[in-house]
């Protein structure tokens, strides 16, 4: 199918989505786009993500990864396009919207004089959970990450493994419909890598829609259901990895997504994204 | 917004300062270091500042004749410079040659030490002491040496002569001149003594010739307010800065060094919750470090001059630490915005330091000598306050005054809080991007037909200051008629169409200009005709304004009192200020602030008015006049209704004051007060007005209207955000 004008091929491979499969998508995006002054960062992205599926937000440094899922959690507000969370539009109803949203980035800090259970009594606060669903929430989960050792401790002296469990728990405390994960795993060692891939399983399992960026190919090829190639703000494929790899006729994703890159635009306009 | 969660927010910023060393050392450590410290550096610059006295020479006015031998020890005495006569009032002088003047009497004072340091007490106000405190005040003299009358026939006949001494003991050059008069004057008793004690053959020590009073002419409150004055609103006001200024860059600048800004931002929270919270988190930080030093300085101020009993009231600490709880918002609010620009800690000292400066300037100014609290001064901000805090220490704040500073303060503070909040809507200043300032402070040319409330609060912010400084050139350079037709067309009128016009306002929408109901019309002039009976009758009796006050008023209502004919009056004082002040008002504000509902709308429509008038005395009928004004646009959406009343209610002010005989026939003018029986007709016809009008139907409810002709054109207005 050809694509009148500036080809999106995120759009139409939404487009071609059936009804019922946009209804069940927790999270859609429609035609982000992203200015900053003079710089168009995205470019018109749409991607949708169902309940219990992990999507994979795949892409080199600055194709823009960070700034569509920045725009998907609220943080930024798109230049154009619409984000739905759980049908409701977040431009629209962000307080609402937001509560289903649980966000995390591999950059994000603790506040260093808090410990961590304090800063998750604060969010869950924020996030306006009853005191005794706090409490519950709070014990729940600093006994499911094992945070027990290091709880009280202002978070400033914890180790960085420690520090992301602890911004895991934050992120999952108001169980949000939607998780929303910034290269999570970005700057971690192999055991609380290993965690975080743990915990994605677990939330997919519960039935939450999961999108997390990464540009490690490797841990989008196992975790993912679906994998989104993000380039120059552009989505230049989407689909499962057998399909992605179908089409490229590669072996491995890292290739695909390479040989994407090479053929530029001429490929953008390919059908794709059934 | 939501004040639970502004207060979570907030509750959590302060746990997170509390525990952070470097604020709490700011906060407390810092003010119980400062003031000991500061009393070493009194005593080195005191001991340096001695050394270019004692080069100087004094100045001394002398009244009254010297005998010959003293004048010629005077004046071999070296560095003083003798003025006969210099600053005396005809009639001291008089009562001083003419020998009727006598020395005060001595009352007993609790000092040990005679002749030196004797309190003021000791001497009753007298015309001398009097006059001597302007001399010195007036800088005509460093201190004042009266020569009593018969000092030199005493002398001759082996009497007691006095002399006085008067000093300013708040002016080390004044206790420097008393040194050296009494040294002289101790130089010329001991000859003179040694010379009886010689020709009467009499043992050393016998005899006692002069009796020198030295007599401090600062009055008791003064002498250590004046002091304290001039240190306290500088100290006060740098140590609030410094108490607001690490935790403004940690809360912000910090939080994104942190990443930890992002986390917030995707939290289901509204911009304006943040900032609420995080700014009542740097302002209470602020005022606890203001808290720490006031009290602090109180406990160790006694020591800071030693020698010096300095007493101040509680009450004026206390009052002191309320002028502080405007200065503090205004700088919580900038320092906020400011530092909501850096992108981490170091940077938000970079930021920070030249805005501390920027801060910290005017609150030096206090420190020269003449710079008082004024009506110019009242709408600096900063300066104002560190002056009200002056003023307040030395007891001469006039009420006046007090209103205006604070006035104006409060109209800064809200201004700073606005351009906070502003700074947390821009996403990418938030998120560590440097956005241009430029779109912080640009206008954008919005799709909305109304103005936005925080464009009114600034316009009025805008307009506030134009019209006060504007009015108060004019009405030194120009006639009352002249003040009052620039300050209505020109700082109201003016402004108000320039916005519409230029920000593409619906001027339809924006300034109702709508043909009214009938209904509205005779509501109108019902009310029009009896509001001032309510306003004259009620209110001004609950605050009566002085007399001074209600001449000025008359007055300008009068054109400068002048003969002008009583249609030009109703056209200037009437018709005028109808037009003008409703279209701002009743029009562009009240159009800006209709989103947020009719009562808070009214409410902050009316105070605006009524502050505007920047009188306290005028606050509580203007306030009344802006609601009832405001009711009647609001009803009727139609700005003529509001007009018609102004005028008529102004006109008749005018007229009452124009022609006496037509007040006097209602019963007016006589009594101070307006009789009840007139106050009480007058509120049945405006309760009759008020009913026509609540009687209205209310076609003109916010979302209605928008619905209405929003997305046709025309007058389209967005719809709420």
């Amino acid at each position: 199918m050809q694509v009148s004008g500036a080809a999106r091929p995120g759009e139409s491979a939404w487009r071609q989505r059936t009804f019922w499969e946009k209804m069940l998508a927790v999270l859609q995006a429609e035609g982000l786009v992203k200015r900053f002054e003079e710089i168009e960062a995205v470019r018109g992205v749409s991607l949708a993500v169902g309940a219990g599926e992990v999507v994979g937000l795949l892409g080199p440094n600055g194709a823009g990864k960070t700034t569509t899922l920045r725009m998907l959690a609220g943080i930024l507000t798109p230049s154009a396009g619409r984000v739905l969370v759980g049908g409701i539009d977040l431009r629209a109803r962000p307080l609402e919207a937001k509560r289903r949203i649980g966000f995390l980035s591999g950059d994000t800090q603790l506040y260093q004089r808090l410990s961590p259970r304090e800063v998750l009594t604060y969010f869950g606060r924020l996030y306006g959970l009853d005191e005794a669903r706090l409490s519950r929430r709070v014990a729940e989960l600093i006994d499911q990450l094992d945070m027990g050792a290091f709880a009280a401790r202002p978070c400033g002296t914890l180790s960085s493994g420690q520090k992301q469990r602890a911004n895991i728990a934050r992120a999952f405390l108001h169980e949000p419909d939607v998780l929303i994960l910034d290269e999570p795993t970005a700057a971690l060692d192999v055991i609380t890598g290993q965690f975080i891939v743990e915990s994605i399983r677990r939330e997919r399992a519960a039935g939450r829609a999961v999108l997390f960026s990464t540009h490690i190919m490797g841990e989008a090829g196992y975790l993912c259901d679906r994998i989104v190639l993000l380039h120059d703000g552009r989505v230049i494929d989407a689909g499962t990895l057998g399909e992605l790899l179908q089409r490229t006729g590669c072996d491995n994703l890292t290739d695909a997504f390479l040989l994407h890159v090479r053929r530029g635009r001429n490929l953008a306009d390919a059908p794709i994204g059934t | 917004m939501r004040a639970h969660i502004a207060w979570i927010i907030f509750r959590k910023e302060l746990t997170e300062t509390l525990r952070d060393r470097r604020t709490l050392f700011m906060m407390i450590g810092l003010p119980i270091l400062l003031y000991p410290m500061m009393i070493i550096a009194v005593g080195w610059f005191q001991e340096s500042q001695a050394e270019t006295r004692e080069e100087r020479a004094s100045t001394i006015a002398v009244w009254g004749e010297a005998p010959a031998a003293l004048a010629h020890d005077l004046a071999a005495a070296g560095r003083l410079t003798l003025q006969p006569w210099a600053g005396v009032p005809a009639d001291v002088r008089e009562a001083l040659a003419a020998g009727t003047a006598t020395p005060p009497p001595i009352i007993a004072a609790p000092s040990g030490r005679r002749g030196r340091w004797t309190p003021a007490e000791a001497e009753r106000e007298n015309p001398v002491l009097r006059a001597a405190r302007a001399a010195i005040g007036n800088r005509q003299a460093d201190a004042v040496l009266v020569l009593w009358p018969g000092l030199e026939r005493a002398i001759a006949r082996g009497g007691l002569g006095t002399v006085s001494v008067y000093f300013d003991s708040v002016s080390l050059d004044s206790v420097k001149a008393r040194d050296r008069i009494e040294d002289a004057v101790g130089a010329y008793r001991t000859r003179l003594i040694q010379q009886r004690e010689r020709d009467a053959g009499l043992a050393e020590g016998f005899a006692v010739g002069v009796d020198v009073r030295a007599r401090n002419v600062a009055p008791e409150s003064r002498r250590s307010a004046e002091l304290l004055g001039m240190l306290l609103p500088f100290i006060l006001i740098v140590m609030s800065l410094l108490g607001g200024f690490y935790p403004a860059i940690d809360l912000t600048a910090g939080e994104k060094e942190r990443g930890t800004m992002q986390t917030l931002m995707c939290a289901p929270l509204k911009p304006a919750e943040i900032v609420v919270g995080k700014f009542l988190t740097v302002w209470v930080m602020a005022l606890v470090a203001a808290l720490a030093n006031v009290a602090s300085l109180a406990a160790t101020l006694g020591r800071i001059v030693p020698g010096q009993q300095l007493t101040v009231a509680p009450s004026a600490y206390v009052l002191t630490f309320l002028m502080l709880v405007p200065v503090t918002f205004i700088i919580a609010a900038v320092f906020l915005a400011v530092a909501a620009f850096a992108r981490d800690f170091k940077d938000g000292q970079n930021f920070l330091t030249p805005i501390y400066m920027l801060l910290a300037m005017p609150a030096t100014v206090t420190m020269l000598p003449g710079v008082q609290l004024t009506g110019a001064t009242a709408f600096v901000p900063v300066l104002n306050i560190a002056l009200l805090i002056k003023s307040l220490l030395l007891g001469e704040a006039p009420a006046e005054l007090v209103f205006l500073t604070l006035t104006a303060s409060a109209m800064y503070a809200m201004l700073a809080v606005l351009l906070a909040a502003r700074v947390f809507q821009q996403e990418q200043v938030l998120l560590g991007g440097r956005q241009s300032f430029a779109r912080v402070f640009g206008i954008e040319r919005r799709a909305d037909s109304v103005p936005s409330p925080s464009l009114v609060l600034v316009s009025y912010a805008a307009v506030l200051v134009t019209v006060f400084y504007g009015s108060l050139w004019l009405l030194r350079n120009a006639t009352v008629l002249v003040t009052l037709l620039v300050t209505e067309y020109g700082f109201f009128l003016v402004p108000t169409l320039a916005c519409v016009v230029l920000l593409g306002l619906s001027a339809r929408d924006t300034l109702s200009l709508r043909l009214p109901p009938l209904r509205g019309v005779v509501a109108a002039v019902l009310i029009g005709v009896s509001a001032w009976t309510v306003a004259g009758g009620i209110l001004i009796r609950l605050l009566p304004p002085p007399d001074s006050l209600v001449k000025a008023l008359e007055r300008i209502l009068l054109l400068d009192g002048r003969a002008a004919p009583l249609w030009l009056v109703w056209l200037v004082v009437g018709v005028t200020p109808a037009i003008c002040e409703e279209l701002y008002f009743r029009g562009f504000v009240l159009a800006g602030l209709r989103r947020t509902g009719m009562l808070p709308a009214l409410t902050v429509t009316a105070v605006l008015f009524g502050l505007a008038h920047s009188s306290i005395y005028r606050l509580l009928p203007t306030v009344f006049l802006g609601l009832v004004f405001g009711y009647a646009v609001w009803k009727t959406r139609s700005i003529a209704c509001s007009m018609i009343a102004h005028a008529l209610n102004n006109g008749l002010m005018a007229t009452l004051v124009f022609m006496p005989a037509f007040g006097e026939r209602l019963g007016v003018g006589t009594s101070a007060y307006l009789p009840w029986s007139l106050t009480a007709v007058g509120a049945i016809i405006m309760l009759v007005g008020l009913a026509l009008l609540w009687s209205l139907p209310s076609r003109d409810t916010p979302r209605t209207v928008y619905k209405k002709n929003g997305p046709t054109g025309g007058g389209a207005a967005g719809p709420e955000p």
